[in-house]
């Protein structure tokens, strides 16, 4: 089992990276193969996500326990507490939004077509999890 | 090892040698992809190789155990997503020009046969240089 930990050590970052592009491209080909203009109500949910993921990849160090020395004293674990909550808060918007658009893609024929809300969906999943997987290989340290 | 000494470096050159073809032979199906279809779009794609060796290009220089090892610095973590972005990349790009109608299932093929390619003279480099360390305590 510990073979296991030390060979994500190894290629952790490596497998966050190849999930994030997947990601990415999975909505790049949506937009290159759509026959209607994507608007940028459609990017919004992935762009997000990406910054979600990064806003949880900043809070590694400090481990589960959110002990560390901080010029604010010992009751600044909130800061960290606030941090997380509103990447949180961000990603869960993200994959809400973007079920709502795949929703509404695939009822009207007007918009985009059902494929372009299906890789909305695909892309903010992957690229929240990409930043979880990252997350976990920093705290291999 | 019971090889003699000028045996192992003729062993050495000549798998430099085998590596160095297969690096060129990717270039060419790269660029063949290319060129017989009159289609420079594949080009692209040089765009993903060249992020590809990262890792390689600024962490040779030092210890190499550090890409192998486990945690490390967190710029050894950010070139190893990066290539693996870069991997996922060199996949998607072709496959989203096919997806596209831009490129022809020729070009497909042999764009991904090059990734190919580059992967393996990639991965066997890193095991020739793995030995080294290896061979260097005898």
């Amino acid at each position: 089992m510990e073979n296991l930990a030390l060979l994500w050590g190894i290629i952790g970052p490596g497998v966050s990276g190849a999930i994030f592009g997947a990601g990415w491209w999975f909505w790049v080909d949506a937009v290159v193969c759509s026959a209607v203009q994507v608007s940028f109500l459609h990017y919004l949910p992935g762009i997000f996500a990406t910054l979600a993921a990064l806003m949880f990849n900043c809070v590694n160090k400090d481990e589960i326990g959110y002990d560390y020395y901080s010029p604010y004293g010992d009751d600044s674990e909130w800061r960290v507490k606030l941090w997380l909550f509103v990447a949180y808060v961000v990603s869960f918007v993200c994959l809400a939004g973007s079920v709502g658009l795949l929703v509404q893609d695939a009822l009207t024929n007007k918009g985009p077509s059902v494929w372009t809300g299906v890789a909305g969906v695909l892309q903010c999943v992957l690229v929240l999890i990409s930043g979880l997987v990252y997350w976990t290989c920093h705290s291999e340290d | 090892m019971a090889l003699s000494r000028s045996m192992r470096t003729c062993l050495h050159s000549g798998r430099l040698a085998l590596l160095a073809i297969l690096v060129s032979s990717g270039i060419v199906l790269q660029i063949l992809a290319c060129a017989l279809y009159n289609n420079w779009w594949p080009m692209l794609t040089v765009l993903m190789y060249l992020i590809l060796p990262m890792p390689l290009i600024f962490f040779l220089g030092s210890d190499t155990s550090s890409i192998m090892s486990n945690g490390g610095d967190s710029w050894v973590n950010f070139t190893k997503f990066l290539t693996g972005a870069s991997i996922v990349g060199s996949i998607a790009i072709p496959s989203i020009l096919k997806h596209a109608g831009v490129i022809g299932w020729g070009a497909l093929t042999m764009e991904l046969s090059s990734f190919v390619v580059f992967g393996v003279a990639i991965l066997w480099f890193l095991q020739m240089n793995g030995e080294d360390e290896y061979s260097g305590v005898f």
